[in-house]
C-alpha cells in the first residue's frame, strides 16, 4: 500500500515537476508569478485530445499519432505562450508595471482562456481512449512482489519528465541561449549591456517554459480524464512546488514537485483524497512564514523576499 | 420585476464585499486574494447555527462575522511577514484551505450537497421573505457598512492606512505599529465579508461551497479594481456594473451553459485591460501598489 502511494506520489510528482519547471524558466526572466501558465497545461491537452480523437484511416499505428498529438500540441502551446507573452506581458513591461498588476493579468488570461475552453468543448469531463496501454504491470523485486501497479503511461510520464529535466538542464548550462537566459536571469540590465537582447530571451523563455507546461498536460491527459478547470490546480502545484524547492532555481522546481507529490499522496493514505488541495497549501504556508526562500533558494531570493 | 430586484440584492451583497475588500486592498495596500474566503465562513457558521441550534439569523450573522474575523487573524498574521505578491499567494491560499474545508468536512457542511433550507430573516415575528423587503434590509447594511468603512478611512486610522499603503517603512519611522494596523484591516475586511456572506446564505436559502471559490475572491477583487482603488463611491459603481452588466447576457436569449462561461470571460478580458491602460480603476485616486 505505502509503495503504491509513493509511486502514484512519484508519477503525480513528475507532472508537477514539468509544470513548475516551466514556471520557473519564465518566472527567471520576467520575475513575476505567471498564472497563465496553467492554461497553457489545460491548453496543451486540449490540443491533444482534439489531435487524437480525429479519425483518420491512416493512423493505425497508435504511436505515430500520439507522436503527432504530442508535437502538434507542445509546438501549439509554445506559440500561446509567446502570443500572451506579447499581447499582454509585453506592453506591461514597457509600462514598468509592478509585479502585482502583472500577477492579475494573468489570472485574467487564466479566466478568459479558461471559459473559452469551457465554451468550446463544454464542461464536462472528455477522455482519450488509450485502450490497452492503461494495463498496469505488477512490480516486483528479486521475485518478490511489492504490491504495486504501474500502467505503460505512467512509465512514459516517468521517462518523459525525467527526459525533459535533464534535456533542459543540459540546454541551460551548456548551450549558448540557456548562458544567455542565464545571463538575463542574473542580471537583465548588464546582460544587455553586453548584447543580449533581454526580449528575445523572454521570448525564448515564454516558448520553452510554455512548452513545458503543454508537454505535461499532454502526458496528465492520457492518465487521466480531462476537464476545462485542470489547470488550476495544476498552476498552484507547480507555484508551491517552486516555492518549496525555492523560487527561480531549475533544480529546487524539480525536488519541489517530487516532494509535493510525494507528500499529497503519503498524506491521503490516513485522510481522504478530498484534502489533497488542502495539504498542499498547509505546506505553501508553512513554507512562505518559515522558509520563503525555499529548499534550494538562491541568495538573491533570500534578500528580496 | 421580481428578477430585477433579486440582481439588486445580490449587487447590494456585493457592495459591501467590494467595500471591504476595498478597505483592504484600495486603501491599505495588501493585495488579498482570498476575500471569498470571510465571506463563506460568515454564511456557514450563521446558517449551521440556524439550522442546528434554531439560532436567530440576527444573532447568526453577528457570530458568523465574529468568527470571520477570528479567522482573518490566523491569515493576516502570516501576510504580516510578507511582501507584494507573496501576500497574494498566501492569502489565496487559505481561500482555497477554506473552500477545501467547507467542501470536505462533510459531517459538517454536507459538502459539497450544500445546506438547503435555511431560515430567513424576521422582524417581531414577521418574516422577511418578500424580495422587495430584503433588498430594503440590504440597503441598510449596505449604508451601515459605507458608514463605517467610511468613518474608517476618514480618520487618523485611515490616514495610517493610507501611509502605510505609500510608504510603509515611513510610517515605521514615525512610529507606528504597522503589523497591528495591517492585522486589524484584515479583521474589519473579514468582519463585513462575514456579513455578506451571511445576508447571502439567508437571501439564498441555500448554500454550497461552489459560491465560495478562489475565482470568486478574484471577482470581487475586479469589483475592487474595476471601481478604484480607494474609492468607496468607486466600490458602488464597480460592484453595481459588474453584477448588472452580465445579467445583460440572459436578456440576449443566451442559454446558462453559454452565459455563465461568457460571464467569465467578460471578467478575464476586463482584468487584462483594466491592468493594460487603466490599474486605477475607473474612479480611483491612488496607482495601484
Amino acid at each position: 500500500m505505502i509503495l503504491q502511494l509513493i509511486l502514484n506520489g512519484i508519477i503525480a510528482g513528475s507532472i508537477y515537476a514539468l509544470v513548475a519547471l516551466g514556471f520557473t524558466v519564465i518566472y527567471r526572466t520576467v520575475k513575476f508569478f505567471n498564472f497563465a501558465h496553467g492554461i497553457v497545461y489545460t491548453v496543451g491537452a486540449y490540443v491533444a485530445y482534439s489531435v487524437l480523437t480525429l479519425d483518420f484511416r491512416q493512423w493505425t499505428v497508435d504511436y505515430v499519432k500520439w507522436g503527432v498529438a504530442i508535437l502538434i500540441g507542445v509546438i501549439g502551446v509554445g506559440v500561446l505562450g509567446i502570443l500572451i507573452d506579447r499581447l499582454v506581458y509585453f506592453p506591461l513591461r514597457k509600462k514598468k508595471a509592478s509585479n502585482l498588476i502583472f500577477l492579475l493579468a494573468s489570472f485574467g488570461v487564466f479566466i478568459f482562456l479558461q471559459n473559452l475552453i469551457q465554451l468550446i468543448y463544454g464542461a464536462q469531463i472528455l477522455t482519450i481512449r488509450t485502450g490497452p496501454v492503461k494495463e498496469g504491470h505488477q512490480l516486483s523485486l528479486f521475485g518478490y512482489d511489492l504490491n504495486a501497479i504501474i500502467t505503460n503511461i505512467q512509465i512514459l510520464i516517468l521517462f518523459v519528465s525525467l527526459g525533459v529535466m535533464v534535456g533542459l538542464w543540459v540546454f541551460i548550462h551548456k548551450t549558448k541561449l540557456g548562458k544567455a537566459m542565464r545571463a538575463v536571469s542574473d542580471d537583465s540590465i548588464a546582460a544587455s549591456v553586453v548584447g543580449i537582447n533581454p526580449e528575445k530571451i523572454i521570448t525564448a523563455s515564454f516558448a520553452i517554459g510554455s512548452a513545458l507546461a503543454g508537454a505535461a498536460g499532454i502526458l496528465i491527459s492520457l492518465e487521466t480524464n480531462i476537464e476545462p478547470t485542470m489547470g488550476f490546480s495544476a498552476i498552484l502545484k507547480g507555484i508551491i512546488a517552486s516555492i518549496i524547492g525555492g523560487i527561480g532555481s531549475i533544480p529546487g522546481a524539480m525536488f519541489g514537485g517530487f516532494f509535493l507529490g510525494i507528500v499529497e499522496n503519503l498524506g491521503i493514505w490516513k485522510i481522504q483524497a478530498g484534502w489533497k488541495d488542502c495539504i498542499s497549501f498547509v505546506i505553501l504556508i508553512i513554507f512562505l512564514l518559515f522558509r520563503p526562500y525555499g529548499i534550494l533558494g538562491t541568495k538573491i531570493e533570500r534578500e528580496t523576499v | 420585476m421580481e428578477y430585477l430586484l433579486h440582481i439588486l440584492v445580490i449587487a447590494g451583497i456585493y457592495i459591501i464585499l467590494t467595500l471591504s475588500l476595498n478597505l483592504i486592498v484600495g486603501y491599505t495596500g495588501l493585495p488579498a486574494l482570498g476575500h471569498a474566503a470571510f465571506s463563506c465562513v460568515g454564511a456557514y457558521v450563521s446558517s449551521l447555527l440556524a439550522l442546528n441550534f434554531g439560532i436567530s439569523p440576527w444573532i447568526g450573522l453577528l457570530i458568523g462575522a465574529c468568527v470571520a474575523m477570528l479567522i482573518s487573524i490566523v491569515v493576516g498574521f502570516p501576510s504580516l511577514r510578507l511582501k507584494g505578491d507573496y501576500i497574494a499567494l498566501a492569502t489565496f491560499g487559505f481561500g482555497v484551505i477554506i473552500y477545501s474545508v467547507a467542501k470536505n468536512w462533510v459531517s459538517l457542511t454536507r459538502g459539497p450537497m450544500g445546506l438547503p433550507g435555511i431560515p430567513g430573516f424576521s422582524i417581531f415575528g414577521y418574516q422577511i421573505s418578500e424580495i422587495w423587503a430584503y433588498l430594503i434590509l440590504v440597503i441598510i447594511f449596505v449604508i451601515i457598512t459605507i458608514f463605517i468603512i467610511g468613518r474608517i478611512v476618514n480618520s487618523p486610522f485611515g490616514r495610517i492606512l493610507r501611509s502605510i499603503r505609500e510608504d510603509e517603512i515611513a510610517s515605521e519611522a514615525l512610529g507606528k505599529n504597522t503589523a497591528k494596523y495591517k492585522l486589524l484591516v484584515f479583521m474589519i475586511g473579514a468582519f463585513f465579508a462575514g456579513i455578506g456572506g451571511s445576508l447571502y446564505a439567508h437571501y439564498i436559502t441555500f448554500i454550497d461551497p461552489s459560491s465560495f471559490t478562489v475565482m470568486e475572491s478574484i471577482t470581487i477583487l475586479l469589483m475592487v479594481i474595476f471601481g478604484g482603488m480607494g474609492s468607496i463611491s468607486g466600490s458602488i459603481v464597480g460592484a453595481m456594473i459588474l453584477v448588472i452588466l452580465p445579467e445583460l447576457l440572459r436578456f440576449l436569449g443566451m442559454p446558462s451553459s453559454i452565459a455563465a462561461p461568457m460571464r467569465q470571460m467578460i471578467y478575464g478580458l476586463l482584468l487584462v485591460i483594466l491592468m493594460l491602460k487603466r490599474p486605477k480603476g475607473l474612479l480611483g485616486r491612488y496607482r495601484f501598489i
